[in-house]
């Protein structure tokens, strides 16, 4: 699913957030990635989420060089890949409802499937009960429920996320693992940037560490 | 399709509506731009209306000398029914222009009773077709016509009315160019109030953009935002263009009476106030798309 070969990303030429990192994501593996601050774990997300270029090296995605996608094509990229974000990145001004179907909309699904489709996922996480409140009247927590019913309603092939339990306190960061572990056994790919230690040793699956910009532990 | 112009038009509202203190700036800004080159179109269509109705009635006068005799009569109406400008000359003695005086200017009768003779001069009255000849082909008759023999003056409306019609075009040309400033005022100011929009909303453009909204998608609220300004700013100077016309034309129409027949004075056919409109919002519509063009941007 996701293949990592000599990437390098560098800023100003000199200072470098990774250095020749190598990886390799199967289909429908569960992935920590984990190292401390600055290691280049978000920096790696955001090379794979096309915010970002490397300076060099390969990046495959889904048979995807994410080098060689023009502006265009990057759009497309994005809505086949799922991402949740510690800050959850909800529009303020949407319900809860809103903010999950507007993934769907931006693929132009029809209304009524839109309407069924965001039902269905939020009830998953368990916030249909909410889909009418807005973000600020959200717990932490739910807000990142809904951060990921709105990665998974278009039912990508892969899920990205950045500390997702970054915000949240343990109890809730488990709760949050076990969506993520729940959406991998229905077979989707899932890559979690995280610093928690903790949590990686409870969920228990293969971690990658970076350190300094350089794959420390592969596993 | 439909469901994605929808989106736009209900996300742009929605922006204008939240940034209504600004808007109201762009929105005035291509009201007054509006509202010029409307006011440019009455007055320049009633100008033209006026001219041509004069223009219709251009007369090439020509005097002939109380000596001039059959033949140099002759000579010159024959040189005036050769010329394919001239669709029709009306011979006036002295006698007829004299009574003509004295029944057009009733006050100064009297005086030309005590005149020992008739001081009129008989003439030739040509009328001229109003588009039928250059005006240089009809100052080479005029010249000529002044140097035949028994011909006293020639006098020939028509240079006036050109030189009428060159100042009039001077004056709307002048207010095209001021009208394409004030275009180039709202079209810079739209762009700037959807920026400041787009600033306002920046964490909801970047969230669209990292869940792969297409830049359409991202993009064509601010544009609908551009247009609303636009059509909204149209509208208003057309009502207060409306509004100004309705309280001046009573007076205008009793100024204009003694001058000249201004006839009814009209207001922008339905045509001409859709153009605007349109007009208007193409300018609100290239402002937003600067603007969007230039801050959301994929990455």
């Amino acid at each position: 699913m996701i293949d990592i070969d000599g990437l390098s990303r560098r800023y100003g030429g000199a200072i470098s957030a990774l250095d020749d990192v190598t990886l390799h994501v199967g289909r429908g593996e569960f992935v920590f990635l984990t190292g401390p601050s600055g290691a280049g774990k978000s920096t790696l997300l955001r090379i794979l989420i096309g915010q970002e270029v490397p300076t060099s090296g390969r990046v495959v995605v889904d048979g995807k060089d994410l080098s060689a996608l023009k502006p265009a094509d990057i759009q497309r990229y994005r809505r086949t890949v799922g991402f949740v974000f510690q800050d959850f990145k909800l529009v303020p001004r949407k319900t809860v409802f809103e903010n999950v179907m507007f993934a769907l909309r931006i693929l132009g699904v029809p209304d009524v499937q839109q309407r069924r489709k965001t039902f269905q996922v939020l009830k998953w996480v368990g916030l249909q009960h909410r889909a009418t409140a807005y973000p600020i009247e959200l717990s932490g927590g739910e807000q990142q429920r809904v951060a990921i019913a709105r990665a998974l309603v278009n039912e990508p092939v892969l899920v990205l996320a950045d500390e997702p339990t970054g915000n949240l306190d343990p109890d809730l960061a488990i709760e949050i693992m076990d969506l993520f572990r729940d959406m991998n056994a229905g077979g989707t790919t899932v890559l979690v940037a995280t610093h928690d230690r903790e949590l990686i040793r409870r969920v228990g699956r293969r971690t990658v560490a970076l350190d300094h910009g350089r794959i420390a532990r592969p596993a | 399709m439909i469901g994605g112009l929808t989106y736009f038009v209900d996300e742009g509202w929605t922006s204008f509506w939240r940034g209504r203190g600004a808007s109201i700036l762009s929105l005035l800004t291509i009201a007054i731009a509006v509202f010029v080159l409307g006011l440019l179109l009455i007055v320049g269509g009633h100008a033209r209306r006026t001219i041509d109705q004069w223009s219709r009635s251009a007369e090439l006068s020509v005097y002939l000398a109380d000596g001039a005799t059959p033949d140099e009569r002759s000579a010159v109406e024959r040189a005036l029914r050769a010329e394919p400008a001239v669709i029709g000359i009306d011979v006036v003695s002295k006698a007829q222009a004299l009574a003509r005086f004295r029944r057009d200017f009733p006050d100064l009768a009297p005086a030309t009773a005590q005149a020992p003779d008739n001081p009129f001069p008989a003439s030739f009255e040509v009328r001229l077709g109003a588009s039928s000849a250059s005006g240089a082909a009809l100052d080479r008759l005029a010249a000529r016509l002044a140097t035949m023999p028994g011909v006293a003056d020639v006098r020939f409306d028509r240079r006036w009315l050109d030189r009428l019609v060159s100042l009039g075009e001077f004056v709307r040309w002048v207010g095209f160019g001021l009208t394409a400033i004030l275009v180039l005022a709202a079209a810079l100011t739209v762009t700037n109030v959807v920026r400041l929009s787009m600033h306002a909303r920046r964490d909801e453009i970047e969230i669209m953009t990292l869940v792969g909204a297409p830049m359409a998608f991202i993009r064509g609220p601010f544009v609908c935002e551009g247009m609303i300004q636009g059509g909204l700013g149209a509208v208003l100077a057309l009502g207060a263009l409306y509004a100004g016309m309705a309280l001046a034309a009573p007076h205008l129409s009793a100024m204009a009476a003694g001058l000249f027949d201004l006839g009814a004075i009209r207001f922008l056919s339905w045509t001409a106030m859709a153009g605007l409109v349109a007009g208007a919002m193409a300018v609100g519509c290239l402002g937003g798309l600067v603007a969007a063009w230039r801050t959301a941007r994929p990455r």
